[in-house]
């Protein structure tokens, strides 16, 4: 991907709209972080630097929604100075917290908020690929450090980067936690792309979805079984609305036979 | 002569700097918050009281501790319902973890590089490698605290109403006791070198606020106190501070009986610094500053005062919950309990609550009805309340900054962003 480059890899880490969490994941990597800045170029981290932007990166991490204008036009522009595009956790994979509105009445929550309104943007929510081409998705709400880490240094290597096409289950059972879906509990594991180590089910807190589905999966088993143990159909929407998947699932309302 | 600086970085979130200046006056001093509006307060309404808290500490990576248990504890009082000593005591030394990790994020990579005309912190690690050690231990500590008891240090999982979804390792948390000692001792010597710093001496008058409790220095519980010492209850101080909005502006500001006021860790030391644990009051003494102090450069130190004054309280809280047993956890009882407290509620139930954060004081407020589901909530973050003083402050110190000569050169352009930083605003808190 950087080719046989002998000077070190300029990249970025940015953030339209979120809660930064995911650099703040970044950083919490600690000493491991500070011996990978060692072998790149930083050219904006705006958490450790206040210097010049460089013109053009490697590889450009970016975290958030784009929500403002500027966000679009930022978002835009980085991907023609960038070789590389990453969508950094859910917000930017997803659309994530912020696309809950999409579902909504958005102008009457736009109305609820704000008294003046005028000169606030309030477009539907819509992950980074919707506005640019992106190379790669690393998925979560935050992302999950040690798999950033390990895709970092994969792609300073050249070696190919696949997240594996594996539900939450897997690292789960390997976990040998109780199942919550079989506790009744509104599960989404079996059809959401893991990677993370199962944080949620480890602490007795059902999967909600924050990677977003696996590819080519059929939802509606889960959805039915999810039924049958007495969950109402908003219920299960409520929860595949959090961080604004249910779009990429079900392109059309499902419907229930 | 008008100033513009495009991004302050350094600072969560994005935000700028304008100011117009006429004959030595300033006519505007404003920062430019670049957040878009996520309309927090509308998503949550008609969702259920259960997940909201979830939603909420998406406010804000760097705190989101603060911003599930505030959201919980407006629920419970809402609810009215009482959560057990062990559930306090758990939730208190999360909160320990969260104020140590923000404290050193925002002491040692955002406010230290401006002390030494650096603006990159790669340079700044190489000059001060032990201290770069210190912060990352004291970060990993507090991020180890929110890991073992709440799932995961960001957006921690097992917080819920009532309790906690899973109680954590006591094995975990013997190896955290065994880790206090030394990581106070990384406290106090990454407080040592914020005494050396030479701080602007900017002195100004202003209102601050925090919460204040007759037992502990206050955190996780307590009233709201002013100046005038007088102290008020959450519910009632909501309403004495009044948020409005700048036209097309999505943050909103706030003011304490129409005026600017200031909350965060300068404002607690100021209220509740005879409270503090002994390590923290030596070093309070050491540095020679006279309390209540008016200059808003200070809540960088009384950070640093704070850590150790957490470090402390981590240990005592661990000394407690470890001789609690944590192998039962009442999860129907609980459930049982939510569900007999909806079905009581007629028409729609309110309550607001309160937690110190990391920033200053942090509010939330609920209405929820019988279904279990949000009518109408508010939150009011420290950085909205301190955005007006901020402001206010930055029209004061640019006319000491320009002096005579009327440019604001390099060096005021690092000034005003370092004023910015020593109040440590958290954009994407204020504007959610």
């Amino acid at each position: 991907m950087l080719g046989a480059k002998k000077e070190k890899p300029t990249i970025a880490i940015v953030s339209l709209t979120c809660c930064e969490g995911c650099q703040v994941a970044i950083l919490d990597l600690g000493e491991r972080f500070l011996e990978l800045t060692e072998k790149i170029n930083i050219g904006d981290f705006a958490f450790l630097e206040d210097k010049p932007e460089l013109p053009n990166y490697d590889i450009v991490f970016v975290e958030g929604a784009p929500i403002t204008k500027e966000n679009i036009i930022r978002l835009k522009d980085l991907r023609k100075r960038s070789k590389f595009l990453i969508a950094l956790g859910a917000c930017a994979a997803l659309g994530g917290i912020a696309e809950i509105k999409n579902y909504q009445d958005k102008f009457e929550r736009m109305r609820y908020v704000y008294k003046n309104f005028e000169g606030i943007n309030n477009p539907d929510i819509r992950p980074l690929s919707f506005y640019v081409k992106v190379d790669l998705e690393i998925p979560g709400c935050p992302i999950n450090k040690e798999e950033f880490l390990s895709i970092v240094k994969k792609l300073l290597s050249d070696i190919p980067v696949k997240i594996p096409q594996r539900p939450i289950c897997y690292e789960c059972q390997l976990k040998q936690n109780e199942c919550l879906l079989q506790k009744d509990l509104p599960c989404l594991g079996p059809v959401i792309l893991g990677g993370c180590g199962a944080p949620c089910p480890s602490s007795s807190y059902p999967c909600d979805g924050c990677r977003g589905p696996m590819k080519n999966i059929n939802p509606d088993k889960l959805n039915k079984q999810l039924i049958t143990q007495g969950y109402t159909q908003e219920e299960i929407d409520l929860i595949t609305q959090r961080f604004g998947f249910e779009d990429k699932i079900y392109p059309e309302p499902p419907t229930i036979k | 002569m008008h100033i513009k600086i495009d991004h302050i970085a350094k600072i969560e979130g994005h935000a700028g700097f304008t100011a117009d200046i006429a004959n030595g006056n300033v006519t505007k001093a404003r920062l430019d918050v670049q957040e878009g509006a996520r309309l927090l307060e509308g998503i949550l309404r008609d969702r259920s009281i259960f997940e909201v808290s979830q939603i909420t500490s998406r406010i804000c990576g760097v705190c989101p501790v603060v911003h599930t248990l505030t959201s919980l504890k407006a629920l419970e009082k809402t609810l009215n319902i009482e959560v057990s000593e062990q559930t306090t005591l758990l939730r208190k030394l999360m909160m320990m973890g969260q104020i140590i990790n923000s404290h050193a994020l925002h002491l040692f990579f955002f406010s230290l590089s401006d002390f030494f005309g650096q603006i990159d912190d790669l340079a700044l690690i190489k000059k001060f490698p032990d201290r770069t050690k210190d912060a990352l231990v004291i970060r990993e500590f507090g991020n180890n605290i929110i890991e073992v008891i709440g799932g995961r240090s960001i957006h921690p999982l097992t917080p819920t109403i009532g309790g906690f979804l899973k109680l954590p390792d006591a094995k975990k948390l013997g190896k955290l006791f065994n880790k206090c000692d030394d990581v106070l001792i990384h406290t106090l010597s990454l407080a040592k070198l914020f005494i050396k710093l030479k701080y602007p001496d900017f002195v100004r008058s202003a209102p601050y606020a925090s919460m204040h409790h007759l037992k502990e220095y206050a955190f996780y519980d307590g009233l709201i106190k002013t100046p005038d010492e007088k102290k008020t209850s959450p519910t009632e101080f909501i309403n004495v501070i009044k948020e409005y909005q700048l036209t097309g502006s999505a943050v909103k500001r706030a003011k304490y009986h129409g005026k600017p006021f200031m909350v965060g860790a300068i404002s607690r030391l100021n209220n509740n610094h005879t409270q503090l644990n002994p390590e923290a009051k030596k070093i309070l003494k050491a540095t020679k500053i006279h309390l209540p102090s008016f200059n808003p450069f200070h809540n960088i130190l009384a950070q640093a005062i704070e850590i150790i004054h957490c470090a402390e309280e981590s240990k005592k809280l661990l000394h407690k919950i470890l001789r609690q047993d944590l192998s039962i956890n009442n999860n129907k009882e609980r459930e049982h309990l939510i569900e007999i407290k909806l079905k009581s509620i007629k028409t729609t139930v309110k309550g607001t609550s309160t937690i110190e954060a990391p920033r200053g004081t942090l509010y939330y407020f609920y209405e929820i009805g019988g279904d279990g589901k949000v009518k109408n909530c508010n939150v009011i973050t420290p950085t909205s309340q301190n955005l007006a003083r901020l402001e206010k402050d930055l029209e004061e110190y640019l006319p000491e900054l320009i002096g005579t000569k009327n440019v604001c050169k390099t060096d005021c352009r690092e000034k005003i962003k370092m004023l910015v930083r020593a109040y440590d605003p958290c954009l994407t808190c204020a504007t959610h």
